[in-house]
């Protein structure tokens, strides 16, 4: 019985991990055309709302970080449904900071799969 | 009653940690990890911007531009609202047609916010287009 529970704890203690750039300082863009996310992604992109980009909650200094990042993390991938990559990205930030990032996703071979809140 | 105490310091000089209780704990642990973790799935739009080399200008006369100038929406250069958006590129039909056919250019200005980004995105999208970003010339 013990071991089942510590079994369990450590499971629950692994999923709490996967939402850790949830912390995140930014307020997520809306739209009414937002569809709950099936699909697993390869990486984690993020900008904050200081304009601070992460990688799978780790900070790098430019967009062409993002793109070395991302296309090691694709190299092992076969399929489409394996180049998915989540970008958060703070609602007020103007183009020229997260033009870039988006571009180096997609030069990387990633599919931008943009987080949003659904609009009622 | 001075037996049973001798009886139970004995039975704690044995040197053996009492276990008893770890279950216990393990199940708070797991109450509290059940209530703390929120098994989330977030909601999103799938934008595949493709890359590659550039059009020519007859490609880009005969592709539909979406322009996005501040935060006014622009479709084939009539102002047009989200809403419009919507309808305009449904009426397309870019589900059904060839890859080829499904591209939307997509200019913007510098001072577009990533909120009215976003908001075109998710309609070129959620209509089966895909994003072509069209960049300045340097």
């Amino acid at each position: 019985m013990g071991d089942i529970a510590f079994l369990l704890i450590i499971f629950f203690l692994l999923l709490s991990d996967s939402s850790k750039d949830k912390k995140l300082p930014l307020t997520l863009p809306s739209s009414t055309q937002v569809k709950k996310n099936e699909t697993p992604v390869a990486a984690r992109v993020a900008i904050d709302s200081a304009g601070v980009i992460y990688l799978d909650g780790h900070r790098v200094d430019t967009a062409k970080d993002i793109e070395w990042g991302v296309r090691a993390l694709l190299t092992r991938t076969v399929a489409d449904e394996q180049r998915h990559v989540q970008f958060k990205c703070d609602a007020a930030l103007p183009k020229e900071t997260f033009e870039p990032v988006l571009k180096a996703i997609a030069e990387a071979g990633g599919i931008i799969e943009a987080i949003g809140e659904k609009l009622q | 009653m001075l037996k049973h105490r001798r009886k139970q310091e004995k039975k704690h000089r044995t040197g053996e940690i009492p276990v008893g209780s770890f279950s216990d704990i393990a199940f708070l642990l797991i109450i509290y990890f059940l209530v703390a973790t929120t098994l989330i799935k977030v909601k999103s739009i799938t934008a595949d911007l493709p890359t590659g080399e550039k059009q020519t200008q007859a490609q880009i006369d005969k592709t539909p531009v979406v322009n996005l100038r501040g935060a006014d929406i622009y479709f084939s250069d009539k102002k047009v609202t989200i809403e419009n958006l919507n309808e305009r590129l449904a009426a397309l039909n870019l589900a059904e047609q060839p890859a080829n056919k499904r591209v939307i250019m997509f200019e913007s200005t510098s001072n577009a916010s990533y909120q009215a980004y976003f908001h075109v995105l998710a309609a070129i999208s959620s209509n089966g287009g895909v994003v072509a970003l069209v960049e300045e010339e340097k």
